[in-house]
């Protein structure tokens, strides 16, 4: 494969370092699997979204949830397509069966999707960029700055992100929108550590030194040279941390603290699944699976990013 | 600089970082929205009454006030009055100390001496089937909630085999007449054990599997250098090179993940404590949070803070000491 590599680039017209990147990644079956998973995951929640917001749940409610009647006092689980409960077998109406409500299991995993990739890929984003503008300049500059920032950092590293997060959510009120601020908090440091130790190494090269010689302004010198030649790292950070923020999300639901129902979240249906485990231990395979194999995507992906940008460990 | 300097400078910015922990926990609880007095005594209670509770726990005074008064009984180790248990919440968490590190000593035993030796495997015998075997179970480790693999071993292993019971933990050290189906020593170790095996599976998954992926590719890393090539040019067995030269240079990146992941450990003994209603200082905090219990609150979020500053204190000295390369924290 590197041998391949070698003869385009120097029968081709060189490549960009992205291109080369990109290139990499599909090459790569495990992340190109990846990357088909998380494709798959945004475009179903996105389709979410559009029919929650924009069309008010109009697929939702004409195709998929018809509620099943359940006699009054009784749980109203219809198992999945194979299986067979007291209420009967398992029908294609509702393939993964329905919850304690009646109501569709498929359809709250897709809706389900659009809580986790929005939260997953709204704060780590906001997250990513805080903590690469913060790290950046802590790292340029150093000094007391640097301390305070580093001991700030720390201060939230030291408490575990659940406890941080239920601090948070408690002070705050409960809900998705408190859940993305809170998770972009959390974030914050990871990403203000990385970049620092990054710039820290940049800052020595001899083009920054050009720069300062030639007097361009600091501002610009971070902007235009330092955080561009620190982002590789950021980029597979962030693609890891958007399955870690998934998996905090689903812990703060299904502890109660993330978006509140009736608005379904994977997390959430775990914690409803615990009731009916004994009779109905489907319900709570859905939602846990759901979560997996979306963490799983982001984590190939990232793993790819990284092995593309480090092709040392290249297999 | 000397290591009984470094170590002091360390000391010292703990002592800053749990104070940065005070702070920021002190101004979230204070920021939250709800009387904890009317929770407390309820919506019908008279004025008076009220009054008086707020002047006993000290909520009649300005938030300034308050915290510099905090911070002078945190330093004398007074973590205030629980308002929910009306106990010292210093004497709620040493109750509910002992679970809570059972199950993080345990998970965290069981992740590193599963992970290690796994991780060197994998990666010597890279690309191979064991290999890519090991690498999914990793991957899949990483990527699962860890309560819902507590929730899947309560289904198949307590509710279909009727192995293993789903709730509580006991500790070994209990008096066997205090332990439902004990009567001996054995017998409460016995229970002791069933008891910790799928708190500690839920809990450890998550450490093993990283702690294994982070074994794996440092020990990758070495295995590339280049004194590691001249000893197999000198004939050196892949043996004697794996573990006299490779294994030991690869374990100070894992030294610095295992540190990190106590945190994760922490933070995941809450779900764990959850999912299998174990007594722990988890459930403590969540039971506090519910009640706008906020001295409880702020103790066990200090508290669980102490643990990790202590954690990672302790790494980084090792650290130090292992790797004689390190210029202790003149750049930290």
């Amino acid at each position: 494969m590197s041998d391949a590599t070698a003869d385009e680039s120097t029968t081709h017209t060189p490549r960009s370092g992205w291109e080369e990147v990109t290139t990499q990644l599909r090459r790569n079956s495990t992340s190109r699997w990846g990357m088909y998973i998380v494709l798959f995951i945004i475009v179903v929640a996105i389709w979410a979204f559009v029919d929650g917001v924009v069309l008010d749940y109009y697929f939702a409610e004409r195709f998929w949830y018809s509620p099943i009647t359940a006699p009054p006092g009784s749980r109203g689980l219809l198992p999945p397509v194979g299986i067979t409960n007291e209420y009967g077998t398992g029908t294609w109406a509702h393939p993964l069966g329905t919850d304690h409500r009646g109501r569709d299991i498929l359809v709250r995993l897709v809706y389900g999707s659009r809580i986790a990739i929005q939260i997953g890929i709204v704060a780590t984003g906001v997250g990513a960029t805080l903590g690469t503008i913060i790290g950046a300049v802590s790292g340029y500059y150093g000094g007391w700055i640097d301390d305070v920032l580093q001991r700030t950092v720390e201060t939230f590293y030291a408490i575990p992100f659940i406890v941080l997060m239920i601090a948070i959510m408690s002070a705050f009120g409960r809900g998705l929108w408190i859940a993305i601020v809170g998770v972009s908090v959390i974030t914050t440091p990871i990403f203000a550590r990385l970049i620092r130790s990054e710039v820290l190494s940049v800052r020595e090269e001899e083009y920054i030194e050009a720069a300062k010689a030639a007097g361009v302004r600091d501002r610009n010198i971070i902007r235009r040279h330092v955080i561009p030649n620190s982002l590789a790292p950021v980029l597979v950070q962030a693609t890891l941390q958007i399955g870690v923020n998934i998996l905090i999300v689903a812990a703060l639901s299904f502890l109660g603290f993330g978006a509140q129902p009736p608005t379904p979240s994977w997390g959430a249906m775990l914690a409803q699944s615990r009731t009916y485990m004994l009779p109905d231990p489907w319900f709570s395979v859905w939602p846990g699976l759901a979560i997996l194999v979306t963490v799983v995507g982001f984590n190939l992906v990232g793993d790819g990013l990284r092995d593309a940008f480090d092709p040392r460990l290249n297999d | 600089m000397s290591l009984p300097r470094y170590v002091a400078r360390r000391l010292g910015q703990s002592v800053f970082t749990l104070l940065g922990v005070v702070t920021i926990t002190f101004l979230l609880v204070n920021a939250a929205p709800g009387d904890p007095v009317r929770i407390f005594i309820g919506p019908s209670a008279d004025a008076s009454a009220i009054a008086a509770m707020r002047a006993q726990f000290g909520l009649d005074q300005p938030i300034h006030i308050r915290y510099i008064k905090y911070l002078m009984n945190v330093v004398q180790g007074d973590l205030g009055q629980s308002i929910n248990y009306r106990v010292p919440v210093t004497q709620k968490i040493l109750e509910r100390l002992p679970a809570t590190l059972l199950l993080v000593a345990s998970s965290f035993t069981f992740a590193i001496i599963t992970a290690v030796p796994i991780g060197v495997l994998s990666a010597q015998r890279r690309n191979q089937l064991s290999d890519h075997v090991f690498r999914i179970f990793g991957l899949i480790g990483v990527s699962t909630p860890s309560f819902w693999i507590g929730l899947l071993l309560i289904i198949i292993l307590t509710y279909h085999l009727g192995l293993l019971p789903a709730t509580g933990l006991v500790m070994p050290w209990a008096p066997p007449s205090a332990v439902d189906h004990a009567t001996t020593r054995l017998d409460v170790l016995y229970q002791s054990g069933i008891h910790l095996i799928m708190p500690t599976l839920t809990l450890g998954t998550l450490q093993m599997a990283a702690i294994m992926r982070i074994e794996r590719s440092s020990m990758l890393e070495v295995l590339n250098q280049e004194y590691v090539s001249l000893a197999r040019a000198f004939g050196v067995s892949e043996r004697t090179i794996l573990r006299k030269h490779a294994f030991r240079n690869a374990q100070l990146p894992v030294l610095t993940v295992i540190g990190l992941n106590l945190t994760t450990a922490l933070g995941g003994s809450v779900l764990t404590e959850t999912v299998f209603s174990i007594n722990g200082i988890g459930t403590l905090i969540i039971t506090g949070v519910n009640a706008r219990d906020y001295p409880l609150v702020l103790g066990t979020t200090l508290f669980y803070a102490s643990l990790f500053v202590i954690g990672v204190l302790i790494t980084d000295i090792l650290y130090a000491y292992l790797d004689p390369r390190i210029s202790y924290g003149d750049e930290s």
